[in-house]
């Protein structure tokens, strides 16, 4: 009778598929019953058989054009979907706008990828004109890229060069909406580095705003250069205090940036917040193992100067 | 690079990244499954230039879709669900395509699939073993093909992906109770058509 439980069990056994007090007492009848440890062996025999057709690691040369055809897919999948989720919010947006200072301005995130039609309004504190850009078709709408961003030395002045299908340029102040989103297209999606660099810095002057701030965030996260990445730190360095997220992007920053320079900026905009627990353990850590002696010494002594508890 | 062992940054986080539309966020987590995703479809296509097909159509389908996922699995598990479907569809439409496929017979006279090429890395110093390895790796396959396309996919993913039958049953939307059925039934099948290979 057991023999039956047990036949109709081997196989899960062989996959390590059984509960802990089956595999027990499977294993307690095959230590008396000879029958059934032969169907065992017959069972692990084809199990092992099975394995005469391996599952063979993919070559590095088929993940690599895999990964590049996808990446080609991504570019012309159809966005549609995502970009309606827009952080915008137009109320918010004109509120604040109204009650900000000279440079300041509400700066939001907006997909640009594949065209959008969108409709904004250009509201300027300084009772400035207000512009409104009409409603552009996707293809009109659609940009490919920023091309170039500059500001004019001691003014508001500032001048991007983005593509469409043509090259085209928008000029306006840091209140324009126009400017500001195309700034964020820029610090996100561009691959010229150096108009990553002049976008991150212009946003700079406005760390002061959620979207603005979350556009730095991310370009202490990901961006691949780290000139950009030390530019965004900086600038959200004074906000480790009162922001948790912030300060748990410059910690992340501390942790894992491929930069030393980057690190040890982190570490200096820290200091503030070195009391903080998760601060704190992270201090320890790097205190007693990292790899960079500046790195460690300087979490050394940032701890001295913490109260001893716990 | 110190600091590397605290880890890669969070799934959660970069899914919700991606559903914002940011691709940079996306391509990261592709990367950390998509090694996964190949080794299966290679395995149970047989073929790299259809294994990449697969792979392309997964991810950009969960690229279309990632805005419906609500969380309510593991994003391992819903990645995994969205290739074995596609895998599915690619067995069914082998079945069919099997009826008219270009069949040859190789020099022991064993008639072997055109279609079915079986990539093998292996290159040992014995080639006489090669060539044995090589005919039961075929034979296998064929035995594999004898299941149906659900019993292919479930004896895949357990026996050469090392799922679990919960895992599996997840996946494929159906209990863990079913998932155990299925293999016994296709383990069964496999030793029938297996029973003279020793």
């Amino acid at each position: 009778m057991k023999c039956e439980w047990v036949k109709e069990n081997v196989l899960l056994y062989v996959y390590n598929e059984l509960p802990d007090d089956a595999r027990y007492e499977l294993e307690q009848h095959l230590a008396r019953c000879a029958d059934c440890t032969a169907e065992l062996k017959t069972a692990r025999k084809f199990h092992t058989m099975l394995s005469e057709l391996p599952v063979e690691e993919p070559s590095p040369n088929l993940v690599a054009a895999s990964r590049m055809r996808l990446q080609e897919g991504l570019e012309t999948a159809e966005q549609g979907r995502f970009w309606h989720r827009l952080i915008f919010d137009p109320a918010a947006w004109l509120r604040q706008v109204r009650f900000a200072p000279a440079l300041a301005a509400a700066i939001f995130i907006v997909g640009f990828a594949g065209g959008i039609a969108t409709t904004y309004k250009v509201v300027s504190d300084r009772g400035a004109s207000i512009a409104s850009v009409p409603v552009s078709t996707p293809a009109e709408s659609s940009i490919t890229g920023i091309q170039s961003i500059s500001q004019d030395p001691g003014s508001n002045h500032i001048s991007i060069k983005y593509n469409t299908v043509s090259t085209q340029e928008a000029q306006g102040s840091l209140n324009d909406q126009r400017i500001q989103q195309l700034l964020l297209f820029a610090a996100r999606n561009n691959y010229n580095s150096g108009v990553r660099m002049d976008s991150v810095d212009l946003l700079t002057q406005e760390p002061n705003n959620t979207h603005v701030r979350e556009a730095l965030m991310y370009a202490l996260r990901y961006d691949s250069n780290p000139g950009v990445r030390l530019k965004a730190l900086d600038s959200l360095g004074p906000f480790v205090k009162s922001d948790p997220r912030v300060r748990d992007v410059v910690l992340e920053a501390l942790i894992q940036d491929s930069n030393p320079g980057v690190r040890t900026d982190a570490l200096r905009l820290l200091d503030p917040v070195r009391a903080d627990s998760s601060v704190r353990t992270v201090l320890q850590e790097l205190a007693r193992s990292d790899q960079n002696q500046y790195i460690r010494s300087q979490a050394r002594i940032m701890l001295s100067q913490l109260p001893e508890f716990d | 690079m110190a600091g590397q062992a605290s880890g890669r940054i969070d799934d959660t986080m970069l899914v919700r990244e991606a559903q914002r539309g940011n691709r940079a966020a996306f391509e990261e987590l592709v990367r950390s499954y998509d090694q996964a995703v190949l080794r299966l479809a290679l395995h149970l296509t047989g073929s790299e230039h259809e294994a990449q097909d697969v792979y392309q159509e997964a991810f950009l389908k969960a690229y279309k879709s990632i805005g419906n996922f609500r969380f309510e699995c593991s994003f391992y598990t819903w990645i995994y669900r969205i290739v074995t479907n596609l895998c599915l569809d690619h067995l069914r439409k082998r079945q069919v395509r099997k009826e008219d496929a270009p069949v040859a017979t190789d020099a022991s006279g064993e008639q072997y699939d055109v279609l079915d090429q079986v990539p093998d890395g292996r290159s040992g110093a014995n080639p006489e073993r090669d060539l044995m390895r090589r005919e039961l790796g075929k034979r296998i396959s064929h035995a594999l093909e004898k299941l149906t396309p659900r019993e292919r996919m479930v004896f895949e993913l357990k026996h050469y992906h090392g799922l679990k039958l919960r895992t599996v049953g997840e996946v494929l939307h159906t209990t863990e109770e079913t998932a155990k059925n299925t293999l016994f039934r296709a383990t069964q099948k496999l030793r029938g058509a297996l029973a003279d290979m020793r």
